[in-house]
């Protein structure tokens, strides 16, 4: 059932991203400026331009354009960059460990924290505990990342010279962008955790677990917290889109490379192969995630498992 | 203020939300803030474009008592400004976000088959977009400017409120006030224009409440990175991003939009939280 | 001298238990390393092929040498070339070039690279540089001749740019479009060992260099065994990185930072003159621009002294025209210099019939003086925009600010939507003229949009019928004279380069030699000991 469901979204993907790629060609020709005028340089005639343009295929129809560029990603191929001057694929899996690296630790940060959190507030209802949770996340969900990074460089880098300023060198250059980012992501987990627990808690089932006489910590560790984790692991896969390319501010201010970076950087440049490429890119990983997500979902619902026993 | 008065306007729900102290403070907050930023042009201490060069970067003290910027300006007048640049941005991106959502989570819902399929396709993949990316890509297209900035926060939020409609649309088509109006001979767009819209929308527009938090904050991004509001206007993030250079210099440029843009969110958020609450409407608004 | 080197001892003993206190949380200067921050117009290279690339870094004169080197007086010194001679007609150019020089993979620099290496600009977008020549001849394995379709007075500026650099030919020739990415092979005093792109560069010591030019006072290997450039968006970060220690040496020190650099007992602060200036374009196609009295007022309301003392704190110096203060070019009539004349400006704005209104801004025919005022989003210049915007409202211009992206700001000026712009160039050479007034570049990069005869005819005349130096100079002071006499654009700031070092890990020679920070002074940087 889940089976033939998963195979039926699987091959959805293909007729959506065609369509997506239409929509991003055109959203990346529609931009004003083209890439050219990042190459020439003073002293270089008119001509030259003309040359340039041609040599890039810039003066061909934008649907000329369009089936070149759809037929070399159907043969695998993402192109070349014009200003970036080398493979798009090589762009991307330069950059894409730096975003796996920060997303992938900020979110397991952030899941971590939030989860515990999450049961801390569930568990100390109505007291401080819930109340102090509840201010953290309102804290969290509400400071512009790049401020909160600003204010972790003035005191961690500067001030107690923990940790480096800038760049991606070693473990050292990720703990203060992690933390940026996960501090913002602990807010959205604890909250989902939360509701989870409150609403797993008035199930029946778990009404009938503590009739049997089940010590509260058995329930809460074998029963709850297994079904509060399947809305975290949704999130997870519906969030696979910010993991990859959300940090953009983080990256700015702490001069890190990444997706998000490579495609601002491309997009101020008009190096088009390279937008188009990592916006594609992005759209699959997440519609992938969005189908992981759901399918998950579908499989860990406690009422489906139930169900099927 | 009559009983009879005050009877009929605490069954008005919005004030319901004032009924805790928590409530009373951010309402008031958000009250005082609406305010400032509608009385901003008469009410700031200094002239919120008058150059100072000789005074620039001078520390909070009187009668600048948040210091001023690179340019000698008063940061308090800027801060106080900036809210009306601010709400105003964030509430008409919001505002234009929940009316198109609305219109097309009606509709999805309500027609349901490829339709619905196809919005929801759309919906969902912008939803998993950062937010940051599509507004900075948008606000590429259509150039820099305040105006901009407006349609890309209302397109990146678009898809949230697209979701929530339809499935409150979903839920209500199920129920049988409806089945009996359809039953009854009305058209479509009547059943969804006076009976399912109208019962979505609380919901909806609490949740339109909460996303202006989110709102500013976005807002407050794209003026970091420069877009948004043009200069001279002040806005809180484009006060933060001229203050980058400056944290060393005068970290006050910076510290200040920032709390502001923090505590309006804040205050938003407890307020959202408190309306929730008094509709009582905590099971529809998450979705 | 024996105290001081005790003091040393033990001010790097306290370093070194600050050092392991820090756990190697803070990367310092270790033995022979030092970490560069690149300066922000130096960004965002793709590779290091002097020859295909229009971007090129410092990193880049460090792993290449060139025929002759430039000073910042103007003057042009041996390097790989110890001597050359340019016949009397200037239709030929004979260079002696330096024996025993190697490139980093041991192939032999003589004649054939010379005369292998010019033909490959061919068909690049670097091939102007190299236009005037028709030929290259081997006279003999360490004599060449070039043969000259024109006289190009402009050679040896030419050969000394970053551009010609000479790359190895046998590995140029075999890694094709794929050189300089991971692979580039010069005579330099480093050898490229990793680069990252849009991240860092790493160089390591060649040790059999023993050619530098007398640029360097090393005439050696150079002192420091590795360098690593970095490249980091955000100037203030940099800047903190300076602070923190994270690197040794900040090229491009922005005008703000310099007065609390400055108070730091450990940082060693140079400024050199500047290779660019900022100007304000004026296009003289948009009404009211089209009358030449408002753009005479408008540049007249420009205040340069407030400009540089209040803005850039007195570094740096006024712009009174187009070009730097090096160039000759610039040393045009007095009378048409531009600086800060309120009143006259105020007269003039009167006179084309735009008086006064009631809210300080002038009016005429019923509507106000308001005009675009459009600038890069560039923190620099959006800051010099906003001062410029209080100026011109001073004489009753109201001007209104849009920030644009580089790209869409050159779409704009393309599609002349402009009327008044904040811009900068960096390019230490006369013929900049040319690029920003020729007719045949209307929109971008003549934002001024203009064009008449007789500057093209003094262009043309400039850039390709001088036949010596000398009289390639006076072709471009005329020129400059008639493009300052109409007016058509408002110089504002003269920036310096600056560049901050940490006391602490390295030394820097006090006197720069070139116009740029380059391998010249690189290879006479050393670690402190």
């Amino acid at each position: 059932m889940i089976l033939k469901y998963s195979i039926q979204r699987l091959l959805m993907i293909i007729p959506v991203s065609l369509a997506i790629s239409v929509v991003i060609f055109l959203i990346v020709h529609l931009l004003p400026g083209d890439p050219i005028d990042n190459l020439i340089r003073v002293g270089s005639s008119p001509e030259d331009r003309i040359a340039l343009t041609a040599k890039y295929g810039l003066d061909q129809s934008l649907f000329e354009q369009y089936f070149l560029w759809i037929s070399q990603i159907m043969t695998g191929d993402f192109g070349q960059a014009i200003v970036l001057r080398r493979p798009v694929a090589d762009l991307i899996a330069q950059n894409l460990p730096y975003s796996l690296q920060l997303g992938g630790l900020a979110f397991l940060f952030s899941s971590i924290v939030g989860l515990i959190l999450g049961i801390v507030a569930w568990a100390s209802q109505k007291t401080w505990g819930e109340q102090f949770v509840k201010g953290f996340i309102l804290l969290g969900s509400t400071v512009p990342g790049f401020w909160l990074a600003l204010l972790m460089i003035l005191f961690f880098a500067v001030n107690l010279g923990w940790f480096p300023v800038s760049g991606a060198r070693d473990w050292t250059a990720l703990v203060l962008p992690v933390l940026t980012i996960g501090f913002g992501g602990i807010a959205l987990v604890a909250r989902v955790t939360r509701v989870a627990l409150l609403e797993v808690g008035r199930e029946d089932f778990i009404t009938l677990l503590h009739a049997k006489g089940l010590s509260r910590p058995t329930i809460l560790f074998r029963h709850l917290i297994p079904h509060a984790l399947l809305p975290v692991v949704t999130i997870l896969a519906l969030r696979i889109g910010w993991i990859l390319g959300g940090a953009v501010t983080v990256e700015f201010v702490f001069g890190r490379p990444g997706l998000g970076s490579l495609l601002i950087r491309a997009l101020g440049q008009r190096d088009y192969p390279v937008v188009q490429g990592s916006l594609l890119m992005l759209a699959l990983a997440v519609m992938i995630g969005t189908l992981i997500g759901d399918i998950a979902q579908a499989a860990m619902d406690p009422r489906i498992r139930e169900a099927t026993k | 203020m009559t009983s009879a008065v005050w009877n009929k306007l605490s069954g008005f729900a919005p004030f319901r939300a004032f009924s805790s102290a928590i409530g009373i403070v951010a309402g008031g907050f958000l009250i005082l803030l609406l305010l400032v930023a509608f009385f901003a042009p008469w009410i700031t201490p200094f002239d919120v474009a008058a150059q100072n060069l000789a005074n620039a970067n001078a520390a909070p003290g009187w009668p600048h008592i948040m210091g001023t910027d690179e340019f000698g300006r008063d940061v308090f007048s800027r801060v106080l400004y900036g809210a009306r640049t601010s709400l105003s941005v964030s509430a008409t991106a919001i505002a234009i976000s929940v009316s198109v959502g609305m219109l097309l989570g009606a509709a999805a819902g309500y027609f349901g088959g490829l339709f619905e399929r196809a919005v929801m396709t759309v919906v969902d993949l912008t939803w998993s977009f950062p937010d940051i990316l599509i507004a900075l890509i948008f606000v590429a297209i259509i150039g820099p400017g305040l105006t901009s900035t407006t349609f890309a926060i209302a397109i990146a939020y678009l898809a949230q409120f697209t979701r929530l409609t339809r499935a409150q649309i979903v839920r209500l088509k199920s129920e049988t006030f409806v089945e009996a109006t359809i039953n009854l001979g009305a058209t479509p767009a009547h059943v969804v224009l006076r009976h399912l819209l109208p019962n979505a929308l609380a919901p909806v527009i609490v949740v339109g409440m909460l996303a202006v938090g989110d709102g500013i904050v976005l807002e407050a991004t794209l003026g970091f990175f420069g877009l948004g509001a043009q200069p001279p206007t002040p806005s809180w993030g484009a006060m933060m991003s001229s203050g980058t250079a400056q944290l060393f210099i005068s970290p006050w440029v910076i510290i200040y939009p920032g709390v502001a843009v923090a505590a309006t969110v804040i205050a938003v958020n407890l307020f959202g939280d408190e309306l929730v609450r008094a509709l009582d409407i905590r099971d529809r608004v998450r979705s | 001298m024996r105290n001081l080197t005790k003091l040393n001892l033990l001010s790097r003993s306290a370093m070194l238990s600050v050092g392991i206190i820090a756990m190697g949380f803070s990367s310092m200067a270790m033995a022979g390393e030092a970490t560069v921050a690149l300066p922000a117009s130096e960004l965002g290279a793709t590779s290091y092929d002097p020859i295909r690339s229009s971007n090129l870094n410092a990193a880049t004169s460090l792993i290449y040498d060139r025929l002759v080197e430039q000073d910042a007086d103007q003057s042009f010194h041996p390097h790989l070339a110890v001597s050359w001679e340019e016949s009397a007609d200037g239709l030929s150019w004979t260079f002696k070039l330096r024996d025993g020089v190697k490139f980093h993979d041991g192939e032999v620099f003589n004649a054939e690279t010379i005369a292998s290496w010019i033909p490959d600009f061919k068909d690049t977008e670097n091939a102007f540089l190299v236009a005037a020549i028709e030929k290259v001849e081997v006279v003999d394995p360490l004599t060449v001749r070039f043969v000259m379709s024109r006289p190009e007075p402009n050679l040896l500026y030419n050969l000394a740019s970053t551009f010609m650099g000479i790359p190895g030919q046998k590995s140029y020739d075999s890694l094709g479009e794929d050189y300089g990415v991971s692979t580039a092979v010069g005579t330099g005093p480093f050898k490229l060992t990793k680069f990252e792109i849009g991240l860092e560069t790493v160089v390591t010591r060649n040790d059999d260099y023993a050619w530098p030019s007398a640029l360097s006072t090393n005439q050696g290997a150079a002192h420091l065994e590795t360098v690593t450039f970095r490249e980091i968006p955000d100037q203030s970060t940099a800047f903190l990185e300076l602070k923190t220690g994270g690197i040794d040496v900040l090229m491009g020190v922005p005008t703000d930072f310099l007065p609390i650099l400055k108070a730091e007992e450990n940082v060693g602060v140079i400024t050199m003159a500047g290779t660019g200036i900022s100007y304000m374009p004026i296009n003289t196609t948009s009404a009211p621009f089209d009358d030449i009295k408002v753009r005479q007022a408008t540049a007249l309301a420009i205040n340069q002294k407030a400009i540089l003392e209040s803005v850039y704190k007195g570094v740096g110096s006024q712009a009174n025209h187009f070009l730097i203060d090096t160039l000759p070019a610039g040393d045009v009539n007095p009378k048409l210099l531009v600086s800060f004349d309120a009143a006259k400006s105020k007269a003039l704005l009167d006179e084309a019939g735009w008086a006064m209104g009631d809210d300080g801004v002038r009016m005429k025919d019923g509507a106000p003086l308001q005009v675009k005022l459009f600038t890069k989003n560039d923190s620099d210049l959006k800051r010099l925009t906003q001062v410029v915007q209080a100026q011109l409202k001073d004489v009753g211009i109201d001007a209104v600010i849009t920030v644009f992206d580089s790209s869409t700001i050159r779409d704009e000026y393309k599609k002349n939507n402009h009327q008044l712009a904040v811009r900068s160039y960096d390019w230490n050479n006369s013929d900049i003229l040319e690029w920003f007034f020729s007719g045949t570049r209307l929109g971008y990069p003549n934002v001024s949009m203009w064009t008449d005869e007789k500057s093209e005819m003094l262009k043309d005349a400039a850039m390709t019928k001088s036949s010596t130096s000398a009289e390639r100079i006076a072709n471009f002071k005329a020129y400059h004279e008639h493009l300052l006499s109409q007016h058509l654009f408002a110089p504002l700031y003269q920036p310096a380069q600056n560049i901050a070092f940490n006391k602490d890990t390295v030394t820097v020679p006090d006197a720069i030699r070139g116009p740029r920070f380059r391998s010249q002074t690189f290879v006479d940087i050393d670690v402190v000991k």
